[in-house]
């Protein structure tokens, strides 16, 4: 999971290119990495690559800053495939 | 006495010293703390060879050191001017190298995109703000900075005339242009601007726009001005309006400024009816025109709170207002309003005559809010002044805001459309403003554009792209339909395109090149 959504956001999402690997603890909001369309971009991603509805209040700070808060707030919505 | 920018911070230091100036996530810095921190930047740039009149950059996201840079490279005699982290490296490369910028202040956060900055042929010699060293140029930490004595700092003598910043601006021609401000016009916004919104030092203003948009400056000068405390809406919450709300709540912001979007989006995703934004007096918005059907439901939100339409160019920071206490009546697009204060306005035809009364026209600027003219293009500057000469020698210098406006029987300015978004297809002159005005009146429209395509041959087709509300099961054609009830035949859209999201420039507007470039 972290793993697509970091090939997500590195290839489809950023700027420029990084010259290292995108860390799961860089602050994506903050740190110029996304910017409000990219942030847009991102939920559809997530919504058609994992099955789920990202509801307009889940879109908030606490659960976009890193793909580590993505991944957390994604593990509260995804039902554990077998 | 106040006649230069850092006066603003040296004076509320005087009055105020224990009032935050400005607040940024958990960060504050009060004016006597942000006052010794600009004194020991202006210290350490002068000691690194800064002159007056020398133009140093700031690269930086939305943070509390901007307060630190602005006023240090102000305090040392030099212009500072805001460089965009977002924009692509090519373009930072030229506007260091336009007006030949020798040293950047930052922070850690941008290390990655200095570092790859400094690679490149830039003329750079030091940055400040980092704690990274750089092969081949000086780096200096925010450490370093605050641990420098101000014994022996002497005060570089600056006068109101002098250069204060630049901030740069796309140009028509795709070039950059440098526009230049000075302590004086910057001081002219501040005063003005702190008087007509009555600012005290009981305030707390909320700054949404980035330093290199020039809304930034109401809440950079016009707040310290009143010894207010301005909150730096962290870059984070300008993408998530629930956050951008709850800010908002938190901080008890009693005075916003920002462009039209952030606050339609704040109106449709910041669940408002959940906020108490009670504390807030004023709503200031510029920069793009506030769809009407949005501003009335924004209104009725925020019944407490007055609205203020603001318009001007960068090159006359503000200079037209619209006060708004109750809701508009109609859905049609509300005034620019009237002149403020030391400003005056001429409406002109293709040949530089006055319009007559009520006739659209080219509006015309004059005011002690003026730029000082492009960076190093003297022949820009003459090419976007209009001349009045009352006498042999005396003239007076008007700015040319390339924008149409029409003077309506109340004396209000109404703002049709910019000079270049006029498009002749087939002989027919087309005001694209006004099929997008069209657009978003209808109910289920959330935001539009409309760009004309050219595919050469006389082959001109209007495209319509446009953002429709989360329920809106529209069909383009039915749009099509809808334009044709209300545009002449060869103002309908020849296309409709819906899109999920607008991209968007770093300021908030709608980029209409990037739309041109996913159409093609």
């Amino acid at each position: 999971m972290q793993q697509q959504l970091i090939n997500y956001i590195s290839v489809e999402l950023i700027n420029e290119e990084l010259d290292e690997e995108l860390d799961i603890h860089d602050d994506l909001l903050g740190g110029g990495i996304i910017d409000s369309l990219g942030m847009m971009k991102l939920i559809g991603f997530i919504e058609s690559e994992f099955k789920i509805q990202v509801p307009p209040e889940d879109l908030i700070i606490e659960n976009f800053m890193t793909i580590m808060h993505i991944t957390d707030y994604l593990k509260t919505k995804v039902i554990p495939s077998a | 006495m106040i006649y230069t920018l850092p006066h603003l911070i040296e004076n509320s230091a005087k009055l105020f010293p224990d009032n935050e100036a400005f607040r940024f996530a958990n960060q504050s810095l009060t004016y006597s703390e942000i006052e010794v921190k600009m004194n020991q930047l202006a210290k350490h740039l002068t000691a690194s060879g800064v002159r007056k009149g020398d133009r140093v950059g700031v690269y930086m996201h939305r943070c509390l050191e901007t307060a630190i840079a602005i006023y240090g490279i102000m305090k040392s005699g030099a212009a500072y001017v805001p460089l965009d982290p977002f924009a692509p490296q090519s373009r930072t490369l030229f506007v260091i190298q336009d007006c030949g910028i020798e040293h950047l202040v930052t922070t850690p956060t941008q290390t990655k995109k200095i570092t790859k900055l400094t690679l490149q042929e830039s003329g750079l010699k030091s940055i400040i703000g980092t704690t990274t060293e750089l092969p081949s140029i000086s780096s200096f930490s925010w450490e370093e900075i605050y641990a420098i004595s101000l014994n022996e700092f002497k005060t570089v003598t600056i006068l109101e005339d002098d250069l204060a910043y630049i901030i740069y601006t796309s140009g028509s021609t795709g070039t950059p242009k440098g526009i230049m401000h000075t302590h004086y016009s910057g001081l002219s916004y501040a005063k003005l601007s702190a008087d007509m919104y009555g600012l005290t030092s009981e305030d707390k203003v909320g700054n949404h726009a980035p330093l290199h948009f020039d809304v930034s400056t109401f809440g950079y000068f016009s707040a310290p001005l009143a010894g207010a405390t301005t909150v730096i809406v962290p870059d984070a919450h300008t993408k998530l309006p629930l956050s951008l709300a709850e800010l908002m709540e938190n901080e008890r912001i009693s005075v916003w400024y920002s462009v039209p979007l952030a606050l339609v989006q704040l109106l449709i995703y910041g669940g408002l009816e959940k906020r108490n934004l009670n504390s807030l007096r004023w709503v200031l918005f510029a920069g793009e025109v506030f769809v009407t059907k949005y501003l009335k439901a924004l209104m009725k939100c925020w019944p407490k709170a007055k609205f203020s339409n603001i318009y001007g160019p960068t090159e006359v920071n503000q200079c037209t207002f619209y006060h708004l206490e109750t809701p508009p009546k109609s859905n049609e697009p509300i005034p620019i309003g009237e002149v403020w204060g030391n400003t005056e306005y001429r409406i002109l035809d293709e040949n530089d005559q006055e319009v007559s009364k009520e006739q659209p026209g080219s509006l015309v600027i004059r005011s002690s809010t003026m730029m000082k003219g492009y960076w190093n293009n003297e022949a820009l500057t003459q090419k976007s002044l209009f001349k009045e000469i009352i006498a042999p020698g005396i003239e007076r210098v008007f700015y040319r805001t390339g924008d149409l406006v029409r003077e309506n029987e109340k004396g209000e300015l109404l703002f049709l459309g910019r000079n270049d978004r006029q498009v002749k297809i087939r002989g027919y002159r087309i005001e694209l403003d006004e099929i997008e005005n069209t657009l978003v009146k209808h109910q289920e429209v959330e935001e539009a554009a409309v760009i004309l395509v050219d595919n050469g041959n006389d082959d001109k087709q209007l495209m319509a792209v446009v953002l429709l509300n989360s329920e809106s099961e529209i069909k383009n054609s039915d749009l099509i339909t809808y334009c044709k009830s209300y545009l002449p035949h060869y103002a309908v859209p020849n296309k409709v395109h819906v899109l999920n999201a607008f991209p968007r420039t770093s300021s908030g507007k709608i980029n209409r090149n990037k739309i041109k470039e996913i159409l093609a």
